[in-house]
């Protein structure tokens, strides 16, 4: 299609744009380069390599319980955004009330709060509470993060499913038990493990927000790596990064491989 | 489609929903609150603080201006990203996981390989002496560069998925109507590609926008604790100095300057995209 001219350009182009995009991963994969140097820092030119900062990592009981912490808090988020997002968006599919894209803005409403402020915001109310520095106080936080990145693939999917299907196993004589679980949930599916995995990475990751909220007691992973970079940026540090790197990575590509991953560049059909 | 028999009794689905909103907008209310009742009573004690303290409009003053720096940075960087996702459809699911899982891997992840790249003894001064470029280590980090380098990479996953998300709409047939017409490649972009684009740049620079303004673990980190953001001074208020009114008056400060922000991005925006007739 190009004219002759223009072809050299357009491979310039193209290879300025790749080089761009791999920016994107580099400090990654240096973190990963620095965790597997015995030294402990990476030299140029490279030394030898080791494990021996996995070894420690994992024999540090104060990361395998920040680790184990981090995974119980993102599980719990995922199952209960998903499941809350769920009942919501369906009540919203089937009554069909004429305040929804109000409601949907207030749903959608933390997103346009700069992380700093919300942190804050959450402190004040969880201290009133005594819900400051408990799993429980973080999960209720992360729910509230996480609940307008469930809402969204679930509310798409809903909207994809044919009225006509649920009318008709209304009229066959479905409760409404049956009409949710048994019609509306495996036709949601798609934005459902969607919201699921979404939702597991965004709690597992989060920093900003729950530094304000983890106390002596209670710390997950990403908060405990921000405070020993301030103490000193131990090499143990890359190789626990690494591991969470891992994590996230997994969860993408099982994403990837179970629904795929146009959602995230999708224009919402809704 | 509505079924003819509705039961009301759906919309008790709607509680657990409405329990967390709940519990959001009561953290809204609560920030309001602390923000003018102190332990004295009602007060702008704090708010006075910050419209006369000099240092304090330094630290706004720097928010603001890292933050207008970084959306832009990071809306052009990531332009060409989307651009070649856009371009390859054959690559776009495995260039997306190069794009998505550094957006998803924790901040402070990414921010500590910075602190590794940049730091004195980090990986590019290493090289840079070896190869014999440089004398001394130049200072990338603890400064305002180190913020606004770490922050730009942080937002630009945001950036290459707004704009692409609106690049993916774009009917392929005004490109090829375009080139027939005897368009070069640059030109078709130039005059068709980048105007119909322009909206999805504009949702990236206000989504970097935004979460810059509410950084905290990139400026502390890159930036250290004298370069301070009004993330820095929030959270050291709450964490450190236990002063929450004082932390909910800045949170509520930074929450106006976002707004006055995206408001003053909305009439840009206004006046640069062409209005579609779509």
């Amino acid at each position: 299609m190009n004219g002759p001219m223009n072809a050299p350009l357009v491979k310039l182009g193209r290879a300025g744009s790749f080089a761009l995009l791999l920016f994107l991963p580099a400090p990654i994969l240096v973190i990963a380069a620095t965790s597997f140097a015995a030294t402990g820092y990476l030299r140029f030119p490279p030394g030898e390599l080791s494990l021996r900062w996995y070894l420690e990592a994992a024999t540090d009981p104060r990361w395998l319980s920040a680790f184990a912490t981090s995974l119980a808090i993102a599980s719990i988020v995922a199952v209960l955004a998903t499941a809350i997002a769920f009942a919501g968006a369906y009540a919203c599919h089937r009554l069909k009330p004429r305040w929804l894209p109000a409601f949907e803005l207030v749903v959608m409403s933390p997103l346009f709060f700069p992380h700093a402020a919300l942190g804050v915001a959450l402190v004040n109310v969880l201290a009133l509470t005594g819900h400051l520095g408990t799993v429980g106080g973080i999960v209720a936080a992360h729910v509230v993060v996480t609940l307008p990145f469930a809402w969204r693939p679930i509310a798409v999917a809903m909207a994809r499913i044919d009225g006509e299907i649920v009318e008709a196993a209304s009229l066959l004589g479905a409760d409404e038990r049956r009409l949710a679980l048994g019609i509306a949930l495996p036709l949601a599916r798609s934005g459902l493990v969607t919201a699921l995995l979404f939702t597991f990475i965004i709690s597992f990751d989060e920093v900003t927000v729950t530094m304000f909220l983890t106390g002596p007691e209670t710390t997950t992973l990403p908060v405990q790596i921000y405070a020993f970079i301030q103490e000193n940026a131990s090499p143990v540090l890359a190789a626990i990064s690494t591991a969470t790197v891992v994590v996230t990575l997994a969860v993408v590509m099982l994403l990837e491989r179970l629904i795929g991953l146009e959602f995230f560049v999708a224009h919402d059909p809704a | 489609m509505r079924t003819s028999a509705t039961p009301r009794s759906l919309g008790w689905l709607l509680l657990p929903a409405l329990l967390v909103l709940a519990l959001f907008l009561g953290s809204v209310v609560l920030l309001f609150l602390n923000a003018f009742w102190t332990k004295d009573g009602f007060s702008l004690v704090y708010f006075r603080q910050i419209v006369e303290r000099t240092d304090y409009h330094e630290v706004l003053l720097r928010t603001v201006s890292i933050s207008v720096v970084v959306a832009l940075a990071a809306a052009v960087l990531a332009y060409p990203i989307a651009w070649l996702l856009w371009r390859l459809p054959r690559w776009r699911n495995l260039l997306l996981v190069i794009v998505l899982v550094p957006w998803l891997v924790s901040l402070v992840v990414r921010t500590y390989g910075w602190l590794v790249i940049l730091g004195p003894k980090g990986f590019l001064n290493e090289a840079l002496a070896w190869i014999g470029a440089i004398q001394s280590p130049l200072p990338l980090i603890f400064n305002d560069l180190g913020v606004v380098i770490g922050l730009t990479h942080v937002l630009m996953p945001f950036a290459v998925i707004a704009t692409l998300s609106v690049l993916l709409q774009i009917d392929t047939r005004l490109e090829e109507a375009s080139e027939s017409l005897g368009a070069s490649g640059f030109d078709t972009w130039r005059r068709v590609v980048l105007p119909l684009s322009l909206p999805g740049v504009f949702t990236g620079i206000g989504i970097t926008f935004l979460t810059s303004m509410g950084a905290i673990v990139t400026p502390i980190l890159l930036g250290g604790l004298r370069q301070k953001m009004a993330g820095t001074q929030i959270y050291q208020e709450v964490v450190y100095n236990f002063n929450m009114s004082k932390a909910s008056a800045w949170a509520l400060c930074l929450l106006l300057l976002s707004g006055l922000g995206l408001v003053v991005l909305r009439a840009l925006e206004g006046a640069l995209v062409p209005k579609a007739d779509r």
